[in-house]
């Protein structure tokens, strides 16, 4: 396993959000974290970037025990939900901040920052201002900011939840693409099933703080291993064929 | 909106009438806020405006004007000089403060709040005796500690002394944006692996930077406007403000100091402008903000050259202003006789027997224009963000005025403006309260308008979107949201009019004499140790009423979410 | 909603309070005395000379003063005592006095003027903003202490000398000076502080006195060499006095009287009479023209020179003597020092030649302008 989470607890003022939560990815692989408001999952996500610490378990990426390290002593980066771009920055200025810290020259740091600003499609808003562009591309510098450190695990918390639904869409699948592309780790928390669906590899549903179920998502689908499961990815919905491939999703009480 | 509601409710609405009334009260608002600023703001400047093209015998005259660039040059450089170096040292302590405040937790935080809470409040002329007592010539710190042998009146004395006064207001100001700053930036930053020291370099100070600015140019114009530190402590160093003072009370020359006043104005008013849209843009930093549940969490320890150095500078900051004020207190309960000192009630015992008739009338005084004052500076503020008022920018500038002149001069403004009826006011309350109200009337505006880009205009919207007007917008939504501001407001013209001399000396007259010239009267006389319990008075007043506004705001603030 | 009504409410009154009480707060007993209509007040007049021990007039109202100091309180509570007039005090200095009332505009807020260096008042009355007043004791005042029209009245004089600092003149080796020819000594530079003649009348009295004594050319080289020695020149009349008490400067150029005389219980200092003659200035006494109670103050003019108990009640609050020397028949009252000590001064040259002087000394003093 190349990222490890062994028994983690946390609890805020006595209140448990992550119980006894055991979690594995491997190499490459993209995780995502499903699960309603209030079931823990960002907890989890801010534990393995180092924004929290847990009250029990271990923390492991390859190979390494990370648990106790802050978040800039780790080989983690996040695309947070509000993206949290440096507002008084250019977007290159943007993309290659985290570059400083890793002993790269500023002409070399500019000339990376702008092949990951072509990768995500910016390069022409390399100069421009974080405030001037849009949501969408506001996404893909948050994007290019974290992966241009060539992290060994890559966090994302509900990133696209702040974009309208074609957009989402379009990120998703430039999202996985780019994943596929450079091998990347990623963890990725959401609550739309259907996101879940289309990019990971492995989902993990949570509920109040416990891990219900974690396989590949054809898995899920169809052995859900409690009702709540099968109530969360409203498997109602879907129709599968006589040779178990998924045919279709009706999409009911959404088609108006 | 008037129009929808107007249509949809027409005649069937009760509240129709109501409505109508309230259209009515808003326009007669706007027209009184709006007639007042002219009378008591435009007025007196237009009137010192015309002062100074006046010759000896009441006809034209550029005579002061061509006076003014060859004998003062120097004094407005030097102004200039002490204007950008205040500034400069001002808000380096500042935001140094203001770092250590953000970023300090539990009883050290409430220490340094309650030190900077006291030191906000700083009746004049005492100051500067403590600093003469604790670094003059002959001063506590500088010779008898140090051995140093140095001479505080001169430009860097003038500097020091004001850098260090402006402080409170500044770091408060800015430890406000700091606590409003994006915590989620820190946590990108964080995660792409900088340091402390580099969020702080990288990050903060960045976003913080037109904070910094506009507190670079508050500074910059209170140091120009500012003629008492450099009348006391200037030695032979003489500002354009100091001249102007010197023009009035040594020559009673007042057409040339309405000249100097214009000559003093112009950087001022420049300044305004920049500030006005650095302001803005600082506006636009801390409101888009979505992510600020945390506190900053930055141990500044941790932060390299610069947090350490913010560490030592705000130390070296509290550490003067705790020895200041303690020598404020002491020297109301030290008797010196023969070089030795003895503590002493008798100086109390005296103050006890003055008349106190004069401390009460400022208590009245300064509760009143505290009262008005936040409520015009909130309704000012209101018209002028959400109202597309016509002259908005003009009225905007207009209430800054005061703020960038000398209080004597503004005094003298009133006594020209009112001295002739229809509006014959010298020699009654109202002109000192006025002058009091519209002197702070442009920072308790600041306080207001800052705090209204926190109230979101939807709500203002849905009030509208429901059926109220304008009116009831401000009633329901604009008045309650600025419960906060209202206590800011109220701290700041309470302790201003409590502590004010300047601008009021020219307009008391007997029978309403104030507090502060009982002080004034006892620091003439030399009776330092009466002074100094005059302003111990002063100070603990006006921290009783800011506990009391505390309290009372906080509770109607309970009491209005239950 | 109803709070918010009542607070607008409490706006709106506040505007109307504005707007209506321009008369001031003191509402009852305060409408003014007709000026003109006070036929039976039969001695305030400018004109006719009062019976000896006049009747109090029927004098009402309140009378405003503008005074140096508060602690004459007690001299206008006897005459409140006397007269029935409640007296309101305030005190400003005779710069801020001037500049207040020019800015006025011909209606002072106060009645009657009461201390500070001649010179303003003069400077005042040639201004026109006072008033006459004329009264049967004038005769017994000293001319040239009294505006001989009777616009101003002095109701004493200032002397100027040093104070010096022992502890000072010990750690730095300097001698104490005796004259105002020693102050140009090299020993003292830096170490001396005189306050800026154009807001103190008591400096103002030194550069006009000694360039009379010297005459024009020698006395501004006096004061060119002194200029050398002066640390600076403080904008507040007393600062020389606090300055040296609190051991900032080692001499000081100040007015002298008791309670100079008083500081050396408590501090180590000595005080110095120059020997080659003391400067000295009256302090003005006068009404303010068209004042609201003119009727009064004048009164009080008369009130206060009329009886030796007032003037010598003056001279112990002022804690000092130099009434006797305008009113000589005052008994109970002596000089400290000799008359001949004090410089012979032409003080009609105060008023006329301020403008010139203060303009020549400000040229000096900007000469040197700011040190280190």
């Amino acid at each position: 396993m190349y990222l490890e989470l062994k028994h983690i607890h946390k609890s805020f003022g006595g209140r448990p959000v992550v119980q006894d939560l055991s979690l594995g990815l491997d190499r490459g692989g993209l995780l995502c974290i499903l699960g309603s408001s209030g079931c823990g999952k960002t907890t989890t996500l801010n534990m393995i970037g180092g924004f929290l610490s847990p009250d029990a378990g271990q923390i492991l990426l390859d190979g390494e025990d990370i648990t106790a390290s802050p978040p800039e002593g780790r080989p983690v980066s996040t695309v947070f939900q509000s993206y949290s771009l440096f507002p008084h920055m250019t977007v290159l200025e943007n993309v290659i901040y985290g570059l400083k810290f890793r002993g790269v020259k500023r002409g070399p740091a500019r000339e990376k920052g702008r092949r990951y600003l072509e990768m995500v499609g910016l390069a022409e808003y390399a100069n421009a201002r974080v405030y001037e562009i849009s949501g969408g591309q506001q996404q893909r510098v948050a994007l290019a900011r974290a992966l241009i450190v060539e992290p060994k695990l890559c966090l994302l918390d509900e990133p696209f939840s702040n974009l309208d639904a074609a957009l989402r869409f379009r990120m998703r699948e430039e999202l996985k693409g780019l994943q596929r592309e450079l091998g990347m780790t990623m963890v990725f928390v959401t609550h739309d099933q259907e996101e879940a669906l289309h990019l990971a590899d492995r989902v993990a549903i949570m509920d109040q703080g416990f891990l219900v179920q974690e396989g590949s998502p054809l898995e899920l689908y169809r052995c859900p291993a409690s009702s709540f499961v099968a109530d969360f990815l409203n498997l109602d919905q879907l129709v599968w064929g006589e040779d178990g491939t998924l045919m279709k999703i009706i999409k009911k009480g959404e088609d108006f | 909106m008037e129009r929808l509601s107007n249509n949809y409710w027409k005649g069937a609405s009760k509240d129709a009438p109501f409505r109508s009334a309230g259209l009515l009260a808003d326009k007669a608002l706007l027209t009184v806020l709006l007639g007042s600023i002219c009378v008591f703001v435009l007025w007196p400047m237009v009137c010192i405006a015309l002062r100074s093209f006046r010759d000896s015998g009441g006809g034209f005259t550029l005579d002061q004007y061509r006076g003014v660039w060859h004998t003062y040059g120097r004094s407005l450089g030097n102004s200039l000089f002490v204007g950008a170096l205040t500034a400069f040292f001002c808000t380096l302590l500042s935001v140094a403060v203001a770092l250590v405040l953000t970023t300090s937790r539990g009883w050290a935080r409430a220490l340094l709040m309650g030190v900077l809470l006291i030191t906000m409040v700083s009746p004049p002329f005492v100051s500067s005796l403590a600093y003469i007592q604790l670094y003059g010539r002959r001063g506590w710190i500088t010779y008898r500690l140090l051995g140093l042998r140095w001479s505080p009146y001169n430009q860097w004395g003038v500097i020091w002394m004001q850098s260090v006064s402006f402080v409170p207001l500044n770091a408060m100001f800015l430890q406000g944006i700091l606590s409003k700053l994006d915590t989620g930036s820190i946590r990108a930053a964080r995660d792409l692996g900088a340091s402390p020291a580099c969020i702080l370099r990288d990050v903060v100070l960045p976003l913080i930077r037109p904070g910094i600015l506009v507190s670079l140019l508050l500074s910059f114009i209170r140091s120009m406007a500012d003629f008492g530190t450099p009348t006391i402590i200037g030695g032979r160093f003489n500002t354009i403000a100091s001249d102007i003072y010197l023009k009035l009370i040594g020559y009673s020359d007042l057409e040339m100091s309405a000249a100097m006043n214009m000559f003093l104005m112009a950087p001022s008013i420049a300044a305004f402008f920049l500030y006005r849209r650095l302001m803005r843009q600082c506006n636009a930093i801390t409101a888009a903000r979505q992510d600020r549940q945390a506190a900053l969490d930055l141990p500044l320890s941790r932060c390299g050259g610069v947090g350490i150095l913010a560490i030592l500078v705000s130390g070296l900051f509290f550490l003067m202003m705790a020895l200041q004020y303690a020598c404020i207190f002491l020297t109301g309960f030290l008797k010196v006789s023969q070089g030795a000192y003895a503590f002493t009630l008798q100086y109390w015992e005296q103050l006890m027997k003055y008349n106190l008739t004069s401390l009460w009338r400022s208590v009245g005084y300064a509760l009143t224009v505290s009262l008005a004052g936040t409520l015009f500076a909130m309704l000012f503020a209101y018209y002028m963000e959400r109202r597309q008022v016509a002259g908005r920018s003009f009225f905007d500038c207009l209430v800054t005025l005061p703020y960038m002149l000398p209080g004597t001069c503004f005094g003298i403004g009133y006594i020209l403006a009112f001295n002739a009826p229809p509006l014959r006011l010298t020699g009654t309350a109202v002109i000192v309260m006025a002058n009091m109200l519209f002197k702070q009337l442009p920072t308790a505006t600041k306080l207001c308008s800052a705090a209204l880009t926190q109230i979101p205009v939807s709500q203002e919207l849905a009030v509208r979107d429901l059926g109220g007007g304008h009116w009831s917008g401000l009633r329901d939504v604009i008045l309650p949201g600025l419960r906060p501001a209202f206590l800011s407001c109220f701290v700041y013209n309470f302790s201003s009019s409590m502590t004010t001399a300047g601008a009021v000396i020219f307009l008391i007259d007997p029978g309403r004499q104030l507090a502060v010239f009982r002080l004034f009267d006892a620091v003439y006389q030399g009776e330092y140790a009466i002074a100094s319990l005059i302003a111990t008075c002063i100070i603990a007043i006006v921290l009783a009423v800011e506990a009391l506004a505390y309290l009372i705001t906080m509770k109607a603030g309970s009491r209005h979410v239950s | 909603m109803k709070r918010i009504f009542a607070l607008l409410l409490c706006l709106m009154m506040a505007f109307s309070t504005l707007a209506g009480c321009s008369g001031g707060d003191n509402s009852t007993p305060d409408t003014p005395t007709p000026p003109a209509t006070t036929p039976d007040t039969p001695d305030t007049g400018t004109q006719e000379p009062a019976p000896e021990a006049p009747s109090t007039p029927a004098l009402s109202g309140k009378m405003k003063v503008v005074a140096t100091s508060e602690s004459y309180i007690d001299l206008f509570d006897k005459f409140t005592e006397a007269t029935g007039v409640e007296v309101e005090l305030l005190s400003m200095s005779s710069g801020e006095v001037l500049s207040k009332l020019r800015a006025e505009g011909g209606v002072p807020s106060a009645d009657l003027w009461f201390g500070g260096g001649i010179d303003a008042f003069m400077s005042a009355k040639d201004d026109g903003l006072l008033e006459q007043v004329q009264f049967d004791a004038m005769g017994q005042l000293t001319p040239g202490f009294i505006d001989p029209d009777g616009y101003w009245f002095s109701k004493g004089i200032t002397i100027v000398g040093f104070l010096v600092n022992n502890s000072l003149v010990k750690e730095l080796n300097l001698e104490v000076p005796q004259s105002w020819s020693d102050l140009l000594d090299g020993q003292y530079e830096g170490e001396i502080i005189m306050s800026n003649p154009a807001v103190s009348g008591t400096n103002y009295a030194v550069v006009n006195a000694l360039l009379q004594k010297l005459g024009e050319e020698e006395g501004w080289a006096f004061f060119e060499g002194l200029d050398k020695n002066i640390s600076y020149y403080s904008r507040r009349g007393s600062d020389p006095k606090n300055k040296v008490t609190s051991d900032e400067f080692a001499v000081g150029i100040t007015y002298l009287d008791r309670t100079i005389d008083a500081l050396l219980a408590d501090y180590d200092v000595t005080i110095v009479y120059p020997t080659d003659g003391i400067p000295w200035v009256p302090e003005g006494v006068a009404v303010f023209k068209n004042a609201e109670n003119a009727d009064a103050a004048k009164y009080f003019v008369e009130w206060l020179f009329s009886d030796d108990g007032n003037l010598r009640q003056l001279a112990e609050i002022d804690q000092k003597d130099g009434i006797k020397i305008i009113k000589p028949s005052l008994e109970g009252v002596e000089l400290g020092y000799d008359t001949s000590i004090l410089m012979d001064e032409d003080l009609s040259r105060f008023g006329a030649e301020r403008e010139a002087v203060l303009a020549r000394f400000e040229e000096l003093m900007g000469d040197k302008a700011v040190a280190e």
